[in-house]
């Protein structure tokens, strides 16, 4: 009761208004102009932008026009709504101009003052981020069902380390077993850790969709609000997720909105979780069913992992590592041919433009990945349901196995824990 | 805590309500119970589909994202389907969206309905939104 009557107090007062206008300074300049004056049109961006292969997108003829005083013409146009955002243009800039940046403040703009619906340009009728607007609500709260929850994993609602779970379990209204990821990034955890692990009911959305793909900063910084209160609320250290977007969102846009974000809670992506562990000598691996002969398989690296991170922050040649380390358990680790920064888009972010052309990008895609292995390994929900959708309509990915991380690598940790466990007992 | 679970204090509160009526059933039912004059609350928009089946699950989401306080989609009974199996697909779709998405978001799931109101069943499309309107009014505005 008291929830409800206070927010309706604030509402009425200018404070929140004024609240609200704070945050979005500081993720919105409205200027476009003071983005883009260090290009010096090398043209470098319109050949690697990987939307250029499949349909006319040219990102430094789209820069040009908004030095010289066109940006009406760009937004109007509705052009950068096509933009796939997968940040190949700021990984080759030499001035690191940051297009996707741009994009996204565009696509504010255009919605707010030219007053663009994207409605055609967003995937699956939009049901997804209509979701995360609804969920950013102030008086609605969550009620996710944890039937995914293995039983032997003890959960809680307040503890150290926190589980963010993410959008997988409402994913599964259209893909079947995607919360298999949920359980078994879960079970990975609860065998490392002793204590029960924080999995909340009343879980957001963290907002990524609305803030790269459709330009809606207010529900964005309504649902980082809820989620921080929520992981104050839970007493959390220590957020563990599974999802790379949520990965990105959590750990460089919510430390942009909220000063002290990153000296509360330490965010971790299950893989530097694992190659932690593995470091401090708490996990091995093992292979139950070695076979003579070693499996291939292969990485995909979602763009939030691989460009859309500080350079300082080296997940991508981490997770080599362990894999490179399964060699001796049976598991031959093949480079695609394009990896790391420079590896190719699953074809969709945000939930926008699914279409005929982000289609042919996921299938040369899988091409690739069909050469260097038949299980692929990715860890970003979204790329297993893109690359998924299109295995099951060509035969000839037919026998490609697309798994999450987690579900990779579930079966092949083993837990040290001789001495402390004989500690225990005694 | 989910929402509206305070009653009480929706008195002279009148419902948004949005009406997916299909073209060969219901819609015709709800032209029946205005042809034989039938009362029922004025609360509803009525939007005409060829077939439940046109319902996507994303229609009712935005209804509601923009301002809908409850959400009915009324087609054929099963069986009945001008397109034969449209509204099967209605039904399915239906129990999806409540067991896995309505539900977990924390909405009440009386908010959304699905019935079936057939063409001669003018008297029964009028007790149908009549009840539906009810509940809505108990259970409050879905946005506050």
């Amino acid at each position: 009761m008291i929830i409800i009557t206070e927010i309706e107090k604030k509402k009425d007062s200018k404070d929140i208004v004024n609240d609200i206008d704070s945050y979005l300074s500081k993720i919105y300049d409205p200027n476009l102009r003071n983005l883009l004056r260090k290009c010096y049109q090398c043209g470098t961006c319109s050949g690697v932008c990987q939307l250029s292969k499949v349909q006319k997108f040219t990102p430094s003829r789209i820069i040009e026009m908004i030095l010289e005083g066109f940006e009406n013409r760009v937004i109007e146009s509705g052009v950068l709504w096509d933009c796939i955002m997968c940040n190949s243009c700021l990984q080759n800039c030499p001035e690191d101009v940051n297009f996707a940046d741009l994009v996204r403040m565009a696509k504010y703009k255009m919605r707010n003052i030219e007053d663009q619906n994207p409605e055609e340009y967003i995937a699956h009728k939009g049901i997804y981020t209509t979701l995360s607007e609804i969920m950013s609500e102030s008086n609605l709260q969550p009620e996710r069902t944890l039937d995914w929850v293995p039983k032997e994993c003890k959960i809680t609602e307040s503890g150290k380390i926190m589980y963010y779970v993410g959008c997988l379990p409402f994913f599964k209204f259209e893909f079947e077993n995607i919360d298999s990821i949920a359980t078994s990034t879960l079970k990975l955890i609860c065998q490392i850790e002793k204590e029960p692990i924080v999995v909340l009911k009343e879980e957001s959305c963290c907002g990524h969709d609305l803030y790269w793909g459709q330009g809606k900063f207010e529900p964005f910084i309504e649902l980082a609000k809820k989620n921080l209160k929520m992981f104050e609320n839970a007493g959390i250290s220590t957020i563990i997720t599974a999802c790379a977007e949520c990965y990105r969102t959590l750990k460089v846009d919510y430390s942009n909105l909220f000063e002290d974000f990153d000296k509360k809670f330490e965010v971790q992506h299950i893989i530097e979780y694992i190659y932690n562990s593995w470091k401090e000598n708490k996990i091995e691996f093992k292979n139950p069913e070695q076979t003579s002969e070693p499996i291939q398989f292969t990485f995909h690296d979602p763009c939030r992992l691989s460009r859309f991170l500080p350079k300082s922050n080296n997940i991508i040649h981490k997770v080599r590592e362990i894999f490179n380390h399964l060699e001796k358990i049976g598991y031959k680790f093949n480079e695609m041919e394009h990896s790391k920064e420079n590896s190719l888009c699953c074809g969709v972010s945000s939930w926008m433009n699914c279409n005929e052309r982000s289609k042919a990008l996921r299938y040369k895609r899988l091409s690739e990945a069909k050469a260097a292995g038949t299980k692929v390994v990715t860890s970003c929900p979204k790329c297993i349901m893109h690359l998924s959708c299109l295995k099951d309509d060509f035969e000839e990915f037919g026998s490609m196995e697309i798994l999450d991380f987690s579900e990779f690598l579930v079966n092949l940790v083993n837990v040290i824990d001789g001495n402390e466990k004989k500690e225990e007992e005694k | 805590m989910t929402e509206a679970k305070k009653e009480g204090k929706n008195e002279g509160f009148e419902p948004n309500i949005v009406a997916f009526c299909c073209n060969w059933c219901s819609y015709a039912g709800a032209d029946l119970a205005g042809v034989s004059r039938f009362q029922y609350p004025p609360n509803i928009r009525v939007i005409r589909v060829m077939c439940s089946g046109r319902v996507d699950p994303s229609f009712i989401m935005k209804a509601l994202k923009n301002g809908a306080d409850g959400v009915i989609v009324t087609g054929c009974h099963i069986g009945d389907c001008h397109y034969i199996s449209g509204n099967e697909y209605t039904k399915e779709r239906f129990e999806r969206l409540h067991s896995i998405i309505i539900k977990q978001l924390g909405v009440n799931p009386k908010r959304v309905r699905l019935e079936w109101v057939s063409a001669s069943e003018g008297k029964r499309f009028a007790e149908v939104i009549t009840e539906f309107t009810n509940d809505i009014k108990k259970l409050g505005p879905f946005k506050r």
